[in-house]
């Protein structure tokens, strides 16, 4: 390329009224291929033009017999893939094993890594630990409720005979609503009463429903099948 | 399995409404002869809006659940012929947001639903009328159709 650019400044000092230059290129370039196709460095470039140049002479020599050609075509095609795997692929391995080689023998690295699998194992443990401690919370609260529960658990059933079940019951009227607790096996009667008398109006005056349909004051919260927070409306009979 | 979440979700329904609900409102599954409870037919009871035309009266509805709840919207109904600009002849009430294809989201609740149909009573649609009769009063004769409606309200008091 040198050559070619003293050459063109040798003669552009003397064409500059001609377009001379403008033909220059072609045959500078055509001189700078063959320099090129010589130049040590291109080695490689020149094997294979050689070994085309070589398939286009024996396509034209050997011609008309297809087994030949035919048997000339796998030839080159290996010829050239031998050619670009001497060529192409030698280099990229090399920085490839010397970059593993590198992380690999690089003590930092190793250093992380086990650092990192210390964690991990640390991370485990810690689990482990955490679970641990959870069983042996849970062990510990079932330990210390079970009897409690059993007591909730048992109390109703024997109590029910002798101190009996509590729920609470809202009251709904228009206004809003009010909550009273009261024995699962106790009359609505009581509970209107205390109704009645909180919001200072005569029984008389007072209608009780649950789902639609009035409740009879003799009944019980278990005749209706109430539990526990179960609502009940009272409507305010219209003097 | 759908009829499981449907069964659960009104199961679910129904213990939320026991708790708590709006007052003067009735809403509970069908009983039947058996004394076995039919949690796909609710029988509900709509209070008139105090203040309105419709107070006093308490009005009877039906829902009917399919096994694509809550998927799809319960058909609610009044008795056949109930007089509203909103309500089909055979009682079926057209609300948007009993509408699948329009207001209807799963997370609707039946308490919604009562409430809403409480609030079309006294508010009618009449971008989407379902009857002639109650339509046509309602655009028409605003006096006859008040008239109407009260002497309704008294066809349906309290039953207690």
């Amino acid at each position: 390329m040198a050559a070619a650019a003293g050459a063109g400044a040798d003669e552009e000092e003397l064409e500059p009224l001609f377009d001379y230059s403008r033909v220059q290129p072609t045959i500078a370039f055509s001189f700078d291929d063959t320099d090129i196709e010589k130049s040590d460095i291109f080695v490689h470039c020149n094997k294979r033009r050689k070994v085309a140049d070589g398939d286009g002479d024996a396509k034209a020599d050997e011609g008309n017999e297809a087994d030949q050609k035919a048997a000339a075509g796998p030839k080159v095609a290996a010829v050239v893939d031998l050619g670009e795997e001497d060529w192409l692929p030698s280099p990229p391995p090399k920085p490839k094993s010397t970059v593993r080689a590198e992380l690999e023998n690089n003590s930092l690295m190793q250093e992380l890594r086990l650092q990192k699998q210390a964690f991990a194992k640390f991370a485990e443990s810690a689990e482990d630990f955490l679970e641990k401690l959870a069983q042996t919370a849970k062990q510990k609260v079932e330990a210390r409720i079970p009897p409690e529960h059993i007591d909730l658990d048992k109390s109703p059933e024997r109590q029910v005979e002798d101190a009996r079940e509590k729920v609470v019951i809202t009251v709904q009227d228009k206004a809003g609503q009010q909550q009273f607790r009261l024995y699962k096996d106790e009359k609505f009667e009581k509970l209107f009463r205390a109704y009645a008398k909180k919001v200072n109006l005569s029984l008389a005056d007072l209608t009780f429903v649950f789902d639609g349909d009035k409740i009879d004051p003799a009944s019980t919260l278990e005749d209706l099948g109430l539990e526990d927070e179960d609502m009940i409306e009272v409507r305010h009979k219209p003097r | 399995m759908s009829g499981g979440i449907a069964r659960g979700r009104l199961a679910e329904e129904r213990k939320a409404w026991r708790k708590n609900h709006p007052h003067g409102f009735v809403a509970k599954p069908e009983t039947m002869a058996d004394g076995t409870v039919n949690l796909m037919i609710w029988h509900c009871t709509i209070p008139g809006k105090q203040g309105t035309d419709w107070e006093g009266g308490y009005f009877p509805l039906t829902l009917h659940f399919s096994e694509d709840y809550p998927s799809k919207p319960p058909k609610c109904k009044f008795p056949q012929g109930f007089f509203h600009p909103n309500v089909y002849p055979s009682g079926t009430v057209c609300l948007s947001i009993l509408n699948e294809d329009s207001g209807w989201r799963p997370a609707i609740t039946v308490k919604q639903i009562l409430v809403g149909i409480q609030d079309l009573l006294d508010q009618p649609n009449p971008a989407d009328p379902a009857q002639t009769d109650g339509y046509h009063l309602f655009i028409q004769d605003p006096t006859e159709y008040k008239r109407r409606v009260r002497l309704q309200a008294k066809q349906y008091p309290p039953i207690v």
